[in-house]
């Protein structure tokens, strides 16, 4: 009972993107289309579920037993950098279509905010390896819902007559921003 | 069974009481070589020949091709390109008439075409330069033989005549209901089905009635009244209406066992193995708030639409739109020295105030289209792809199937030349689709010959 | 202090060898040759060379389905270049530049009809041809303008497109997207140029522009023999190997469809050629 009111307030009522304001730049970057922000989705799932992973192994088992915490920040890079070449790997190999369309958000990912910061959340609530692996996997999934979301409404609002001053990023935000606000609306959802 | 979409336009058939009254013989025709769907025929004649009536003009190249034949006896004047309804100038032989209408000594003999195996038929009928009267001009000989592995066993006459103001085909299902019935009978001969279709919209169910009294006794031909409702007398839509069958997108009629003919092409087909003699003339409405006297015409192909217009009084000082075919898929005419040819079922006549001239406002996104649309397409999202050129999208959205009816542009609020859109869509997204084919091509030659070597 | 290097070193040592892995797993393949081409083209992916973008023509090169010059808009040197990474040699290339066969106006040509629908002048060709009373006039609604990566077209406020030779690479997508084949690649240093593409008698073209070439034949006859400007369906060419750098030749054109752009001609017509 505990895990799925901790899926659905990190993929609701703490959504990383809209309440948080944790990785926006791919989230404005890459949700042009739908396809991409599908494969951006899959990409971050993968990258921050396993790197909080490997993030909580590495800090309970090796930083805080030598009293190495101060490294928390450097070595949570470390790790999230090598995940991205990973994927990043595995996509030209795999996906060379979606490889092109993320493009520079792909590396981008490594100094994304929402990675590290789940992975630093986690450490600072002091949860469980489980409670860690499946609170990032609904972050992720929190990500990729605003990012799926998000990327459709463009989708319909690159038809669209937007007066000149607001074509572009401009109207994006904007729709960010009510976006962001509806999802206000999910606060009080899980005491 | 009723389709879904469509419209209900204003009908305006005021022309349908009309006797359909021969167009008297004229001292110049221009009869474009291409009238059909297909390739151009050869010319056959020269400047300053001698020519005589239903003398053939020139001879089909290939198959899905039909000749065009001298409307009267006279002189060539010139073989050139020359103004043409569909807009660019095309290759047209011009024929002084000497006055004599003196027929042509090769023609066909009259045959009785109960006797006829169907191969003969089909070559009469594509002798005799027969198209389908509609408005496509598809070659009726090339319709009238469906492949082997097509098995057709459904002959539908489309009497529907949805387009308003045209009421052509509605006199001559009154004035020629024999002839269309024993013309449907010859083209299920040579199909060699035993089953018939007749489909006219219940707003002429005189026309009905005359045809069903009409109806031979060896003709196995069943009637309905279809609702009155545009497009109806597209194939697509008639084939559904009538039997319940659904053409698949990008299909032919064919692929469902149905063949659609007009009841004009059936009467034309009768001709050309009855009498022998090539299609050179048709029935067309000449109406609209801008001609003074609106008339049913048996106008002969190639009568310049001038003369026309002048024989039914000529247009009032307001006219603003001249119109080949009905107001919803005609063709506006922007030169008036343009011939009446074989597809062209009426010339409209609108006044200034009536011919729609609008600038297309912004789409307000109230679906209107999307309900009004026959083909079950979504034409408001089509309508904004196009418009920003993102054509390589439109294939998502099956562009190919719009039939261009103008159902959505005429229900459209916000005015928006939305059938125009599709068209440039269409032809557009068909050239991606040829460039990927090609690609593919390529890229498959290149890889045999990797593996060759 | 030994133990937070050992321990931040070993984690990078971790991952660097599972990275290492990683690469040798999922390795792509690609020919070194193609990524040097690549380089070496200006990169403005305009697709003039038939392909979609740089990379895509540098790949074409490789697998040898293109030719090292296929790049309309590289200069000789580049072209050079790539061959010599193919291994291959080019011939030199006379430098070339788009030009507008067409300079009929909203003030000069007449229209046929009133034409309201999407601006682009594919669209308006289809509805016969377009609204200018000629034939193979410019319809004025910008698909070259569109189509051009590096600003040279112009839309003049006659209605007409115009090249900027100065910034116009001959890569040829107006050339492509003009649906009435108004544009011609010409060689650069040509100075006269017949700017019409109207086939129709002499009455018929006066009547639909008043700068139509009426093939009258006055610059064809100007030449003693071996005429440089031939008039074939009554539009004057010009066979621009051997054509002479002669403002006097442009002076004969009743219309003005004949045109000199040369060094003789006023400094503003030349930058708006």
């Amino acid at each position: 009972m505990q895990l799925v009111l901790l899926v659905l307030s990190a993929i609701l009522v703490n959504n990383f993107v809209l309440s948080r304001f944790l990785g926006i730049c791919p989230f404005l970057g890459v949700s042009k289309k739908l396809s991409t922000a599908l494969g951006m989705t899959a990409a971050v799932m993968f990258v921050m579920t396993l790197a909080s992973t490997v993030c909580w192994l590495v800090f309970h088992g090796l930083l805080r037993p030598y009293g190495l915490e101060y490294l928390q920040t450097i070595s949570f890079i470390l790790i999230i950098a090598a995940m991205v070449q990973l994927v990043e790997l595995a996509l030209q190999k795999l996906s060379p279509g979606l490889y092109r369309s993320l493009g520079i958000y792909l590396p981008l990912i490594t100094t994304n905010c929402a990675v590290l910061g789940c992975a630093v959340m986690n450490i600072m609530n002091e949860s469980s390896l489980l409670v860690t692996a499946v609170f990032s996997l609904a972050a992720a999934m929190g990500f990729g819902l605003a990012l799926v979301l998000f990327s459709g409404i463009r989708e319909v609002l690159a038809l669209a007559d937007t007066p000149r001053s607001f074509r572009g990023t401009a109207i994006a935000l904007l729709t960010a921003g009510t976006l962001s606000l509806s999802f206000m609306g999910f606060a009080g959802l899980v005491k | 069974m009723k389709f879904s979409g469509g419209v209900h336009p204003a009908y305006h058939k005021d022309t349908a009481g009309l006797q359909i009254e021969a167009m008297p013989l004229l001292h110049r025709y221009v009869v474009p070589i291409a009238q059909h769907l297909g390739a151009p025929g050869k010319v056959l004649v020269a400047k300053g020949d001698r020519v005589a009536r239903w003398q053939p003009l020139s001879e089909p190249v290939g198959f899905v091709s039909v000749p065009v034949h001298a409307p009267t006896s006279g002189t060539v004047k010139q073989v050139a390109a020359l103004p043409h309804p569909l807009g660019r100038p095309m290759l047209a032989v011009e024929i002084e008439s000497d006055g004599e209408d003196r027929p042509w000594e090769g023609l066909a003999p009259p045959a009785d075409w109960r006797r006829l195996e169907s191969a003969e038929l089909r070559r009469a009928i594509q002798a005799a330069g027969v198209v389908g009267m509609g408005g496509a001009t598809f070659p009726t000989h090339v319709k009238l033989s469906p492949p082997a592995e097509k098995k057709v066993d459904l002959l539908i006459l489309n009497g529907a005549e949805c387009e308003p103001y045209l009421t052509a085909d509605h006199r001559v299902m009154l004035e020629q209901a024999a002839e269309v019935m024993e013309g449907l009978g010859l083209m299920m001969r040579v199909l060699g089905v035993t089953r018939a279709c007749v489909g006219i919209e219940s707003n002429k169910p005189d026309a009905l009635e005359a045809l069903r009294r009409a109806c031979p006794p060896d003709v196995a031909a069943e009637f309905t009244l279809l609702e009155t409702k545009y497009p109806q007398g597209s194939e697509k839509h008639l084939i559904y209406a009538l039997c319940g069958r659904r053409v698949p997108p990008g299909g032919l009629p064919m692929d469902v066992g149905c063949v659609v003919q007009n009841v004009g092409t059936a009467v034309a087909c009768l001709e050309a193995v009855r009498d022998g003699l090539p299609m050179t003339e048709r029935v067309a409405t000449v109406t609209g708030a801008a001609i003074n006297v609106p008339h049913n015409l048996r106008v002969r192909v190639g009568a310049p639409l001038l003369d026309v217009l002048a024989h039914c009084g000529g247009v009032t000082p307001d006219v603003g739109k001249v119109i080949f075919g009905g107001p919803m898929m005609g063709i506006g005419q922007f030169d008036m020295d343009v011939p009446l040819i074989k597809g062209t079922s009426g010339v409209l006549c609108l006044r200034d105030d009536e011919a729609a001239r609008f600038e297309g406002g912004p789409c307000i996104r109230c679906g209107a289209c999307v309900d009004a649309c026959p083909m079950g397409l979504v034409p408001s999202a089509m309508g904004l792809i196009a418009e920003r050129f993102r054509f390589e999208e439109l294939g998502d959205w099956h562009v190919l199937d719009c039939i261009e009816c103008g159902s959505c542009a005429y229900v459209c609020p916000s005015r928006r030349p939305l059938v125009q859109h599709f068209k440039r869509g269409k032809a557009e997204w068909r050239e991606i689709l040829d460039g990927r084919r090609a690609k593919a091509e390529r890229e498959a030659e290149r890889q045999s010959a990797a593996a060759k070597a | 202090m030994l133990v937070p290097t050992v321990v931040l070193s070993g984690i990078g040592l971790l991952s660097g060898l599972g990275l290492a892995l990683a690469a040798r797993a999922f390795a792509v393949e690609t020919d070194p040759r193609q990524d040097r081409i690549t380089e070496a083209l200006p990169g403005a992916n305009c697709g003039g060379c038939g392909f979609a973008g740089c990379g895509d023509f540098a790949g074409a090169v490789v697998r040898g389905d293109a030719t090292p010059d296929g790049c309309p808009v590289c200069d000789q040197e580049t072209r050079r270049l790539v061959a010599s990474i193919v291994g291959l040699t080019v011939q030199d290339r006379a430098p070339q530049v788009a030009l507008i066969l067409c300079q009929g106006g909203d003030d000069v040509a007449a229209k046929k009809y009133r034409y309201n629908g999407l601006a682009s002048c594919a669209s308006a060709a289809l509805l016969g041809g377009g609204d200018k009373a000629c034939g193979a006039g410019c319809l004025g609604l910008g698909d070259c303008q569109r189509a051009c990566a590096f600003g040279a077209v112009e839309m003049m406020p006659s209605g007409v497109a115009r090249i900027i030779p100065a910034r116009c690479t001959a890569c040829g997508q107006c050339v492509a997207a003009c649906p009435k084949d108004l544009i011609k690649l010409v060689p650069a240093e040509a100075t006269i140029h017949v700017l019409c593409s109207n086939h129709d008698r002499g009455p018929a073209a006066k009547k639909a522009c008043a700068v139509a070439c009426l093939g009258c034949k006055k610059c064809e006859k100007s030449f003693a023999e071996d005429p440089r400007i031939k008039v074939a369906d009554f539009l004057a060419y010009i066979d621009y190997e051997h054509v002479p750098d002669d403002p006097a030749l442009a002076a004969l054109c009743p219309t003005g469809s004949l045109v000199y752009r040369g060094a003789a001609a006023p400094a503003a017509e030349r930058t708006s050629s």
